[in-house]
Parts: structure tokens; sequence; C-alpha cells
């Protein structure tokens, strides 16, 4: 009973979230081509980038865009979920934090489902799913039941990796109000170098990459299960394997100090 | 209901206060004297620094998450609805937030839009809703649940004199019916229309608690009558007034109604006199409020 009452709140929540976000249908296909061809962009200086050079560490042109595919890909499931807690500087700045804490329901359940920033889902997502199809088929991949059931353990583990990181810097915000600059170092210029293998970078950008903002195994690894480059010697094989494993104790971990810290947040006085 | 001991938090200071079920309180200070923060300690989202809060038996930051009917808060700058959804899809949303019944959120539904007049607009979004229409929607969500204690931050800015009329008759029918109503406004009319309770918050410091006609008898017992007398000024020296002032056939009198009241006066003077036309003025309560952050003394009063 109150788990069907939960998941129909849930979609109560989603179908007004939606409707939001496509009230001006237009609006709604041209920001999201926006947020497509933006990212695409990016895309393209470093397709014209690799067209010079034939291979980065061993990586050609359709294995980089494989791994920026499960990047984008990933982000664009992720957003759907985690908006409220991207946002979550900007709620509790507001006083909208208030309002949920009021309210009889779980807060994460609350933060999860009251916004979904579609545009964002959409454009990043749409992108991934292009990248795919573009590079799915050139990078010797044989898909069978192994492989795609392997694919999508990879893809929950990358969004429940990221969404952890979210979550993380959302429960610092309970004690810094504002962590923008902090999100936008760890978040986001992280995510930059995930774009690329990372064995190309110095041991200290791989370090922080396997094992403090974990993006390595976003992509790289479920990359290197499937792709099997030479530059996986130097990881442990078993690495490749980790990627659902690190995602729910990176989550389970940011949603224990989530739990700790909402005991300790404050409202303002007025 | 609720009780305060020794609680400090940002401008409250070593407050001490108890509220009993079932009563309406009116909370009036300045800006910054601490009545938001005081609402805050009560449903939880501040704690106190020093001393300890308790509401229906438990502290109230313990409970944030797990009221389910018993608490209905709206703040003056909280926006409590979806402005991107119409009023109905609003309210149906607290339908499942609340976990009401059908039954119930059918009958207080139709109950608070007919009366708050939000069911003529309930497929507008809330966005695109003037100030009052809001505030009357926002005032049917805190109350949809028919909560145990309801908080009400200024709840009727931006109303009009039909709104603030309706907002008062259901505060009081909810005090009729032993529910607790803690109301703070700087528009004096609603908290003496409809507040059995005052508190007066000074500074941090409560400088009144207590009910509102023991405030005026305490506070400003000041009344003043004006008399338009036929026939002469008869002698009134043996009247128990503070003063009296004569202007031609008019009579102006200052007295404390704690140890004259009205109707004694006028039957010494009818007694000796014919009274043309007569008026009493007793001080308001913003008159109250007024007199005691100031300090002014009863011979300066009027």
């Amino acid at each position: 009973m109150m788990k069907n009452d939960t998941m129909h709140l849930a979609g109560v929540y989603t179908k007004y979230v939606m409707k939001s976000w496509f009230q001006y249908k237009v609006d709604a296909v041209l920001r999201s081509l926006a947020v497509f061809l933006r990212e695409a962009t990016g895309i393209f200086v470093i397709y014209f980038t690799l067209l010079e050079f034939d291979s980065l560490n061993g990586w050609n042109i359709y294995e980089m865009l494989f791994l920026f595919s499960l990047l984008f890909v990933t982000y664009g499931i992720l957003i759907l979920f985690f908006t409220g807690l991207r946002d979550f500087g900007h709620t509790v700045r507001t006083g909208g934090f208030d309002r949920f804490i009021l309210r009889p329901r779980g807060l994460l359940f609350q933060l999860i489902f009251c916004n979904a920033d579609w545009f964002a889902a959409i454009g990043h997502g749409g992108l991934g799913i292009v990248l795919f199809i573009i590079s799915a088929g050139k990078v010797g991949v044989q898909w069978d039941v192994v492989t795609i059931l392997y694919y999508i353990f990879a893809i929950i583990g990358g969004v429940l990796i990221q969404g952890a990181i979210f979550l993380f810097l959302a429960t610092l915000n309970i004690y810094l109000l504002e962590t923008g600059s902090i999100k936008e170092l760890f978040y986001f210029n992280a995510r930059e170098f995930a774009g690329y293998p990372i064995s190309i970078f110095s041991k200290g950008i791989q370090a922080v990459m396997i094992y403090v903002v974990p993006f390595a195994f976003v992509n790289y690894f479920p990359a290197q299960y499937l792709l099997r480059k030479p530059d996986m010697e130097q990881y442990p094989e078993i690495f490749m394997y980790l990627t659902p494993v690190v995602g729910v104790v990176m989550y389970l971990l940011a949603y224990g100090f989530w739990r700790f810290s909402v005991k300790y947040y404050k409202s303002s006085g007025n | 209901m609720i009780s305060f001991e020794n609680v400090d938090k940002f401008i409250l200071a070593n407050m001490c206060v108890h509220i009993p079920k079932g009563v309406t309180v009116g909370l009036i200070g300045a800006t910054g004297s601490g009545k938001t923060t005081f609402i805050k300690l009560i449903c939880g989202l501040l704690a106190p620094d020093k001393g300890n809060v308790y509401v229906m038996d438990h502290e109230p930051v313990s409970m944030l998450g797990k009221r389910e009917a018993e608490l209905g808060v709206l703040f003056a700058q909280l926006p409590s609805l979806q402005t991107e959804e119409t009023v109905v899809n609003n309210f149906h949303s607290l339908k499942l937030i609340y976990r009401l019944k059908e039954s119930f959120f059918e009958k207080s539904y139709k109950t608070l839009s007919e009366r708050l007049g939000f069911g003529g607009f309930q497929y507008e979004k809330i966005g695109n809703l003037s100030m009052g229409q809001r505030r009357r929607a926002e005032l049917g969500a805190a109350l949809i649940h028919n909560p145990r204690l309801l908080l009400l931050d200024e709840p009727t800015i931006g109303l009009d004199m039909n709104g603030k009329e309706a907002i008062r008759a259901l505060i009081k029918e909810r005090e009729a019916k032993g529910l607790t109503n803690i109301v703070t406004s700087h528009d004096m009319s609603d908290i003496s229309d409809v507040c059995s309770r005052i508190c007066i918050l000074d500074k941090g410091r409560i400088c009144y608690y207590g009910r509102s006609d023991i405030l005026f008898r305490k506070y400003a017992p000041v009344d003043v009558m004006q008399l338009t007398l036929q026939g002469g000024i008869p002698d009134i020296e043996d009247l128990p007034v503070k003063s009296y002032h004569i202007d031609g056939d008019k009579l102006k009198l200052i007295y404390n109604s704690n140890q004259i009241t009205s109707a004694e006066i006028l039957k010494v003077i009818l007694s000796k006199a014919s009274i043309k036309e007569v008026s009493i003025k007793k001080p308001n309560l913003a008159d109250v409020i007024m007199k005691i952050e100031r300090g002014i003394a009863d011979e300066q009063f009027y």
C-alpha cells in the first residue's frame, strides 16, 4: 500500500514536471537541440583533431566516440533523477528546502521527483545515443547477451557513481550553503578529463579519476571490458567489473552522509 | 500543545511560554523581533541553541517528515505551491503527500475552495495568479488536511476584505473545534478579530502573553467619551475621571475604565443634563502595542 502510494506520487510528480518542461513545445525542442549542439560541438572539435593524429594512445576515433557515448548516456539518465540535487544549493537558498522538510515525505524522494532537467536529459542522452549508434558497430564489440547485460549494468553503475557525487556535493550545501565552485571543480571539470582514455594523463590525474572522482569507472573501465585496449594492462583487471559495485557503494556512502547531515540542516531566521 | 523552556535562538533570548491546545495566539512584533524564528522553532525548521521546545509532546526537529495531518504551515515569503501547475493539480498532489482519503479530500477541497474563493480559478496555473488569488490557494493548501496545529505567517497579505473575512472565520471555527492556531500579522485587525491570546515580542523577548481583553485592561484602560450637551455643562467634579475638557456645549472625558464604566458616567450626566450626542472611543490593538513598545504613559495616550 505504502509503496503503491509512493509510486503513485512519484508518477504524479513526473507528470507535472514533464508538463512544466514541455509547456511550450517549440521552445522545448529548440532548447533540447541547443544542449545537443553545444555538447556535440566539443565532440566535433575532438573528432577533427583526432583525424590528424589517427589515434590517441591506441584509441581510434570510433573508440573515442564510444568512450564519450557512455559519458553522455549516463548523464542523460542521471539528470532525470538528480536535477534536484544538482540545483540543491539554489533550493536551500530560496527556502524551497523548508517546504520539502515540512511535508510528511522523504526529503530525497521529493528532491528526486520534484524536478527533472528534461532538456539536458534529451540533449546529453540524445547525443550519447547518436554517438553509440555511430561507434558501436565499428569498435569490434560482439553484441551478445553477456555484453548487452554488461553494458546495462555499466550504465546503471555509471549513473549511480555520478548520482553519488551529486548527492555528496548537495550534502555539503547543508554545511557550506554555497558549493557551486566545488561542484564545478569536482564534477564538471573532472568530467572533461573523462572524455579521454585516462591512460594519457599523469599518474596523479589517473589516481583522482579512479579513487577520488571515479569517472574512470563510468566510461573508461567499462569501455575497456568491451574493447580490450592494450593500455588496460597497467590497471588491475578487476577494475573492468567493478562499475556497478563502485556505484552502489558510493551511493550508499553518500546516502549515509546525507542522512547524517540533514539532521544538522538549519533554516534561516527569516 | 506548545512549550518553550528557556529557549535561545538568534534574537530570541531565554524565552519561556506555554500555549495550550485549542487557542488562537496572535504573534505581534516589529520587523526583526523574532516572530518568524518563533514559528520556525515550532515547526522544527530551527533547533534552539539553548533550552527546549516541545510541540505535541515531541521536539519538533525530531518529528520532521513524520507528522501527517498534524501541522499546517504558511510562510509569507515561502511559496508553498508549484507555480507551473494548476491550483487543482497542486491540491491533488497534496492529497497524495498527506495521504488523505478521497472522500475527506473532496469534502475539504469543496469547502475551502468555496469559502476562500479559489474554486473560480482552480484550473489556472499558480504562476498566472495575482498575489491575492495565490494567497487564497496557499491558505487552502495549509488547511486542506485539517491540521491540529496551524501556523500562519502574515496570512492576509494581498487579500481583499472578503478574503480576510473568510480566513478569519475559518480560524475562529477551528478554535471552536479545539484546534490550535498561531497567527503573525502586521494587520492588527487580523489579530484583534480572531485571536483569543496575544503574544507581543519586542527584540526577542515576550513583553506580553495572555488574553487580549486583559491586555487592554492592563495596558490601555483609558477610554475617551465625547458628549454634546443641551442646557449647559453639569457639575462633574465628583466623577473619578482622569481629566475633562469643555468646549462650548461639548464635553470630553478621559477616564480609566477599570475605575468607572461608561454606563456609570452616562447615568450621572443624564441625571443632571440632556445629551444630544455621545461617542466613546476605546483604544485599538495598534494603540496598545504602540503604548507598550514606546512606554507611553496613560496621561499621554490621547
